[in-house]
């Protein structure tokens, strides 16, 4: 796969035999079975979620990082920590990208408890947060409980029509609590928070417990490719429980307010989200989104008014949410040999080469794999659908 | 389910099955229609006692002629439990399935407190119990002589069933023992007393009674009533109990004697070791006993204390083992050794005086067993290599069969760690035992292990002593301080209550996420008993080759005996005795398909075809070649990618056509043909 990242040099990687991963098929070739899995893994990933369910748009996601020796670990290049922030960073991107409507991220690690980043909708800060945090020593042995402890009482003071979620990234096989975790599950419960897990090592029993009962997921990675996607997952809107509030929320749509440098009534103003930042941030601006209701200015989208607690977004953040409710139908998978019309994939142009084609059933277009996975990744719209109706 | 079995309809009561069922099935079919015995191995965790008991019962319905019992033993409580459970299961199954009302009548045996007397048991059509009920001449007596003959036998979780026999035939005799004999032939001379002075008569109707001979139980042993009994040896029913201990008086003197004499005999100071007849003689020429009076010496005493009505029996124990000693010393002249040690091996200062009257012949007391049972079937999880059962317990089975596990996903993964990372070999060998690399690399593989195995790990060690020396030197090298990093450390102890509380406390570390290695030894409780499913046991290290330990003169004794009679040779029978029991405990750890774990070698001897080939074959077959003598580390790369591949989503829709089967899925043609791969005839 072309985005697979880059391998470690042969003599840094691990003590493999990649002779056993090769297996003959019934012909006597030879093909790459694992890989084959996995990517069969990822297909059926795409197309799982599909259906009509209700979806927890609004989330407040608490990211907990393990931070225990054990993330000095090499078997991520260069180790589990940097390896993992690396990471981190896209996937901060990424769900902000598909979660456009306001959402909470908050880092921090196992055991030093010590916050990277503590802020709502805003990318940048917690990439910065990530930055800074590569190459910090990690020491000692984790607490789940402390961690769960921390990151609960934070998300309990939550509106009950948000999701509240806590991902946890472990990497340690043990944990060190100071008091009885089954009773802190039990509350975590109550509250309908959701755990997930990632593991980085092995299948831990109370992390399967844990994710169990609140209703999250738990997997295990297999190498970094298999991480990354393992944490896409999480990018995607969980279903709400039937049992969450149901409520009608304000919401303001600000116009961008672009005043020229010659007009004479602009005022240059402060960003109210900028005022707290005392370190960095831009000065004095002259446009902006105001807040319909009480004018504060903001110079980026989304976010919740800091004046009038109302939430601003833009419209285009709306409609991006919106293909979580309406995913773009599977395509129809058919094999080579039986496709008779063109040869080449409507969206790259390329040849037709693997074994596989794939049909969309409004359209009648041909892709090849890569550009199924593309088109319902991360466009969610087909675009030889849009293109016959822009041409309607 | 139901499932057509060579013509034989079987309610099979869940929905799916096991294709190793279906062919365990196929061959427990063969031994009932051969009316013969059996020798099966199928993995733990594969439905082995619901298979039984299904086929069982339903070749019971079907031929009841044929089959009129079933007799289930099992090894504990705790098993005999889960008999009862799955029994319940398919006659609830029976029921829903053909409407009729339940005739079947099931027994289990467990303890005194459930025991039921009432007359009705006799006619249960399946009996639950312990291997004890049949096997000791003791309690067999009281539970087992009146089983019927079309009876099948089945012994579960066998393995070990040559040294149950051995167990419940040896008399062990120490100083104590002595003692308290001494107050029950006071006792009994009181009772007599007063008995005479009170109820002549009685004595006097005992004694007429013997008079005429045990002709009463000859006549039920020859109209095939009974179940023959070791200790009460043909010649005796024949015979009338001679004059000499025939009045009560008599024979209290007689015993009397006996003691003295045994007394005599532990006051030694060097090691005695003799056969049946020497002691007979020396008996004889020392204190004039002959061997006749000797040979009736269990059956008299019974008498006696039928006649004195002696409520308690349990007082008596120490005076009824002496008259079973006696019994048996006179009976048989080969299969038996008496050696008698002033000391014990640890502590060779304090005078503790024993005599082991050792049985070193599994057959004797399981010889009335398969000679009155039309069919008897030995199964466990590790009975490998097969053929070496029928030749220590004689016998002749039908079928011999061993039961591969088939996965949908490997589960287990058998490595062979011959080196540390200096390249110096691994072993418990005796000579380099003690050395510091070998300690130090054990430790090594411990503390890495420790690091990259979640929740629970088991470790076994060859035995006690050399436990305690590895920890004391790991503990001084600061290896033990390392791995409470990772993991509690918790160390089974010769002391019962200590190792379940040691166990408890395990299991609560696994459980919270703390992660627990449990320190054991082989033979130990630990390694017998109790099973670490799932998160209990994610890895079990075997710390060397569990060779029993071989210069205790039992042993010499029974390794000399076997290569006389049976020409198996000394070595090959204590590898066979490592490997079975090395097997039963990396087995702990699989306890069905769904569980996973590592299995961990850790001796270079291991890599050997003469031990890897005794190992079980759904074991063996696991280990390739590429995992025989490898290094801490590499066993470190493997095991990491298992548990990573093994952590991944395992749902019952992966096992389904694979090993997990439907009706339909049983019945086409292809699944057929491989099923009649899964077991291997030896």
């Amino acid at each position: 796969m072309d985005e697979e990242p880059e391998r470690a040099k042969r003599w840094e990687g691990g003590y493999e035999r990649t002779w056993e991963v090769l297996k003959e098929d019934e012909s006597g070739s030879l093909k790459a079975t694992v890989e084959d899995i996995l990517f069969q893994a990822k297909r059926k990933r795409v197309f799982e979620s599909h259906g009509q369910v209700r979806l927890g748009m609004m989330r407040h996601l608490y990211v907990v990082i393990d931070s225990s020796r054990t993330m000095e670990d090499q078997d991520l290049k260069p180790n589990r920590l940097t390896s993992t922030l690396k990471l981190m960073e896209f996937f901060v991107e990424e769900y902000f990208d598909q979660n456009p409507i306001i959402g909470n991220v908050l880092l921090f690690e196992i055991n030093t408890f010590f916050y990277i980043c503590f802020d709502a909708g805003n990318p940048k800060k917690h990439v910065a947060a990530l930055k800074k945090a590569v190459g910090s020593t990690c020491l000692g042995e984790p607490s789940l409980y402390n961690a769960l402890n921390i990151a609960m009482q934070t998300l309990k003071h939550m509106p009950g029509h948000t999701s509240r979620e806590i991902l946890i990234i472990f990497s340690s096989l043990t944990t060190c609590d100071p008091a009885n975790i089954y009773e802190l599950i039990k509350t975590l419960k109550e509250l309908k928070i959701r755990v997930s897990v990632i593991g980085l090592s092995a299948e831990v029993r109370v992390c399967t417990i844990l994710t169990r009962e609140t209703g999250g997921s738990y997997n295990v990675i297999l190498d970094e490719s298999h991480f990354k996607e393992l944490l896409m997952l999480h990018v995607k809107p969980p279903p709400a429980s039937s049992s969450s509030e149901c409520s009608l929320i304000r919401m303001g749509f600000p116009q961008h307010i672009i005043a020229s440098v010659s007009d004479q009534d602009a005022k240059p103003s402060f960003s109210m989200s900028h005022l707290e930042s005392v370190d960095e941030g831009p000065g004095l601006t002259l446009g902006g989104y105001y807040c319909p209701q009480c004018r504060a200015k903001y110079t980026e989208l989304p976010v919740e008014c800091k004046v009038c607690g109302l939430t601003l977004v833009s419209a285009p953040h709306l409609a991006r949410s919106f293909h979580h409710l309406f995913p773009l139908d599977a395509f129809q998978e058919s094999p080579l040999e039986e496709h008779t019309g063109d040869r080449f994939c409507q969206a790259c142009q390329g040849e037709l080469k693997d074994k596989s084609v794939f049909t969309c059933p409004a359209c009648s277009s041909v892709f090849c794999t890569e550009c199924d996975l593309f088109i319902h990744d991360t466009l969610h719209c087909c675009p030889a659908c849009i293109h016959t109706q822009g041409a309607s | 389910m139901k499932l057509n079995i060579e013509g034989l309809l079987v309610y099979f009561p869940y929905d799916y099955i096991y294709p190793e069922q279906y062919s365990y099935m196929l061959e427990l079919k063969r031994t009932l229609d051969a009316k013969g015995h059996g020798v099966l191995e199928m993995p733990s965790g594969t439905g082995k006692t619901i298979s039984l008991l299904s086929l069982i019962v339903a070749y019971q319905k079907a031929y009841p002629l044929e089959v009129t019992k079933l007799i289930y033993c099992s090894r504990t409580v705790p098993e005999i439990e889960k008999v009862v459970e799955e029994l319940r299961k398919l006659m609830e199954f029976y029921t829903k399935e053909t409407g009729e009302k339940n005739n079947f009548l099931a027994l289990a045996l467990s303890s005194r407190k459930n025991l039921c007397i009432h007359p009705e048991i006799l006619h249960a059509n399946i009996v639950v119990y312990s291997y004890h009920y049949l096997l000791d001449p003791k309690i067999a007596d009281l539970v087992s002589k009146e089983l019927a003959k079309k009876s099948v036998v089945v012994f579960d979780e066998a393995h070990n069933i040559d040294n149950v026999c051995i167990d419940s035939m040896s008399v062990n005799i120490t100083r104590r023992t002595l003692d308290r004999c001494q107050t029950n032939v006071d006792t009994l001379q009181n009772t007599i007393q007063r008995i005479k002075e009170t109820d002549a008569a009685k004595l006097r109707e005992e004694y007429r009674r013997l008079v005429e001979g045990l002709k009463e139980a000859n006549v039920a042993r020859e109209t095939d009533i009974y179940l023959s009994n070791p200790v009460l040896p043909d010649e005796v029913l024949q015979e009338a109990i001679p004059g000499s201990i025939r009045t009560a008086e008599h024979f209290v003197g007689f015993l009397k004697r006996f003691l003295e004499y045994l007394k005599a005999r532990l006051r030694i100071h060097h090691v005695v070791q003799e056969s049946s007849p020497q002691f007979l003689k020396d008996i004889y020429e020392k204190v004039c006993i002959d061997r006749k009076p000797l040979r009736f010496c269990a059956e008299r005493l019974r008498s006696l204390l039928r006649t004195l009505e002696i409520a308690d029996i349990a007082d008596f124990s120490p005076i009824t083992l002496i008259s079973h000693f006696a019994t048996l010393v006179s009976t048989y002249s080969k299969g038996f050794t008496i050696i008698i040690e002033p000391f014990e091996d640890k502590t060779p200062t304090i005078a503790n005086p024993v005599l082991h009257f050792s049985c070193m012949d599994p057959s004797i007391a399981i010889k009335p067993v398969f000679e009155r049972f039309q069919s008897v079937v030995i199964t466990s999880g590790t009975l490998s290599p097969l053929d070496i059962y029928p030749r220590i317990l004689d016998f002749r089975p039908v079928t011999m069969a061993s039961f591969t596990m088939t996965l949908a996903r490997t589960c287990l993964c058998p490595l062979i760690v011959g080196r540390g990372n200096d390249q110096v070999a691994m072993s418990s060998k005796f000579e380099t035992r003690e050395d510091f690399a070998v300690i130090r690399n054990y430790g090594n593989l411990l503390l890495e292990m420790s690091a990259i195995v979640p929740d629970g790990i088991v470790a076994f060690f060859t035995s006690y002593v050399y436990m305690e020396n590895i920890v004391a030197s790991w503990y001084e090298q600061g290896i033990l301080e390392n791995i409470q990093r990772n993991k509690l450390i918790f160390i089974e102890t010769p002391d019962a209550a200590e190792t379940s509380m040691a166990l408890e406390k395990y299991q609560e570390a696994c459980e919270n996420g703390r992660g627990a290695i449990l320190l054991s030894v082989a033979r130990g409780k630990v390694s017998e008993g109790i099973d670490f499913v799932h998160h209990f046991g994610r890895a079990v290290i075997m710390f060397g080759v569990p060779y029993v330990y071989t210069q205790s003169r039992i042993l010499k004794a029974r390794l000399e005996y076997l290569r006389d009679q049976f020409q198996i040779r000394e070595n090959d029978f204590l590898t066979f005795d490592a490997m079975r029991h090395a097997a039963q405990c990396v087995g702990r750890a699989i306890r069905g398909k769904t569980d996973y774990g590592l299995m961990i070698f850790a001796d270079k001897r291991y890599a050997r075809a003469d031990k890897r080939g005794k190992l079980p074959r759904w074991i063996q077959e696991h280990i390739s070649d590429g995992s025989l003598n490898l290094t801490i580390d590499e066993t470190v790369q493997l095991s990491k990618h298992f548990l990573r591949q093994m952590a991944q989503p395992f749902r019952r829709e992966d096992q389904l056509g694979l090993s997990l089967l439907t009706l339909e899925q049983l019945q086409s043609e292809e699944m057929l043909e491989k099923i009649s791969q899964i077991a291997q005839q030896a």
